[in-house]
């Protein structure tokens, strides 16, 4: 039976380290394992080097960190099933999600759009990472990892730049180009030249880079390379300016009767409070800023918010404004103090939402305004 | 006639909580000679294999562990816990069930049966 010196057990744990075990438990359990097998198979004088290294040698296949893996994959696996029906059940929910919330998008029903966003997240924080995690136990070659990997990202990136545009957060289509242009250069190429060169493969590969290639093609069809157009909000810009300019040269003076002024500030509060609805939806703030930058913060024309869609706040708020004209109409009697209700925004049709857009409201209900602060200077005028 | 590890790897587990069954407590060095030992040479476990089902098995509460120090170095020494002596039953069970079926799947009555 050999001796191990303290010298020789500080070398093979070195070693052990050396060959890349890091778990400190696992260094120790093969540490004495070795030692074991040396006490009890190597003579008294026998050549202690050649015998650990022909030794160790018989712990693995191609590298003693092997057994460090396996043992990661068996506690890291631990949760597979876990796993595995979370990935499932997240997947069956995001499906839901997307439908109803498609649904109820094209109802006009509110929830559509918390429904969507949370299938997104879903999709992209839950089912896909799980996905991956679990699939690439399945595949041994590092080059069909990698190409999961990239898909795995491609597929959260493209479910994130939708979201960020729907929320209109910056950075959407620069992620968007991004994830077409890595679908094509990267994903592509690799994914379709491993798949081919394995007959089993090579059919699915073939139709499915197709599959790939058109509907990324047509996505990209659909994309608009030019910067979205933040002129459409100049003309509402320029009508604040106007309205500004009119309530300054008015002044505080009152020159409406008294019922007349109640009424002409009740429309004004209520133009304000629907403008602010709109606003809140796409600078989060209820009133433009003094330093507003129409270029940076790029309001796009894009459908109403969910408040304006069946009966809710903003829907309301339109008919308050019809009643308050209409009253302030009949007080003033003249036809050219009157504020034009057809083609206003109280000439919507509260079935037809879709029509309209968010810069038509700001546009349509300042006008509203310049007319009454116009019917001001008339009477001013006409004293 | 050494079997191979796919036959093993299966079957690992089984083994590790019925030896320990058996012997209270062990050591990983030890569990590879009791098997060889109890087998004729023909089943050798191999570190590769051991040591990642035991840190699994610890892992899972299946069984708790022990260290002891022997000069320099720390010995693990593995004992059953409450959960892992229901579940080498539920193992066992299981392999002997699978064995049976394996015999009527392979037509390999007669062998067995002299078992």
């Amino acid at each position: 039976m050999y001796r191990l010196s303290e010298k020789q057990i500080d070398f093979i744990l070195n070693d052990i380290g050396a060959r890349g075990v890091e778990m400190a438990s696992l260094q120790q359990s093969l540490l004495d394992h070795v030692c074991c097998i040396i006490e009890q198979n190597l003579e008294e004088n026998g050549d202690f080097e050649s015998f650990y290294n022909t030794t160790i040698q018989t712990f693995y296949k191609k590298e003693l960190r092997e057994i460090e893996e396996e043992t990661i994959l068996l506690l890291t696996f631990k949760n597979y099933y876990k796993m595995k029906k979370v990935m499932i059940f997240s997947g069956a929910v995001s499906v839901a999600a997307f439908m109803f919330g498609s649904f109820f998008k094209v109802m006009h029903w509110p929830g559509a759009g918390i429904m969507l966003v949370c299938a997104i997240m879903l999709v992209s924080f839950l089912f896909l990472p799980l996905l991956f995690i679990l699939k690439t136990r399945e595949l041994d070659s590092l080059k069909n990892k990698v190409i999961l990997g990239i898909g795995t990202v491609l597929g959260i990136m493209f479910c994130m730049s939708t979201l960020f545009k729907v929320m209109h957060w910056p950075g959407a289509n620069m992620m968007w180009l991004i994830g077409i242009a890595i679908a094509f250069l990267l994903f592509l190429p690799f994914y379709f030249f491993s798949g081919i060169r394995n007959p089993e493969t090579k059919m699915n590969t073939i139709v499915s880079s197709v599959i790939i290639v058109i509907v990324v093609g047509n996505l990209f069809m659909l994309t608009n390379l030019r910067p979205n157009n933040p002129t459409k909000i100049f003309t509402y810009l320029q009508s604040e300016a106007l309205l500004a300019k009119m309530h300054h040269s008015v002044g505080d003076t009152s020159v409406l009767s008294a019922d007349n002024q109640k009424l002409a500030d009740e429309i004004n509060s209520t133009c304000k409070a629907i403008k602010a609805l709109v606003l809140q939806d796409e600078i989060g703030e209820p009133v433009l800023p003094k330093d507003f930058d129409a270029q940076k913060e790029m309001i796009i024309e894009s459908s109403l918010g969910d408040a304006f869609m069946a009966g809710d706040k903003g829907q309301q708020l339109i008919l308050k404004l019809k009643t308050q004209v209409e009253q302030y109409n009949s007080a003033v009697g003249n036809t050219d103090s009157q504020i034009a209700v057809a083609n206003s925004v109280m000439d919507m049709d509260f079935a037809r939402m879709d029509l309209y857009t968010n810069i038509f409201v700001l546009n349509n209900v300042t006008q509203v305004q310049l007319q009454l602060a116009n019917a001001v200077r008339n009477t001013m005028a006409g004293r | 006639m050494i079997y191979s590890s796919e036959l093993i790897k299966g079957t690992l587990k089984t083994i590790v909580l019925k030896l320990l069954s058996d012997n209270t407590r062990m050591y990983g060095y030890e569990i590879t000679q009791k098997v060889k030992e109890l087998t004729f040479n023909k089943i050798q476990i191999t570190e590769g294999a051991l040591y990642p089902t035991l840190h699994a098995l610890e892992s899972d509460g299946l069984v708790t562990t022990e260290t002891e120090y022997i000069g320099k170095r720390v010995r693990k020494y593995y004992r059953l816990s409450e959960s892992g002596k229901g579940k080498t039953v539920e193992k066992v069970n299981e392999l002997a069930d699978f064995m049976e079926t394996m015999v009527f799947l392979l037509d390999l009555k007669p062998r067995v049966a002299a078992l």
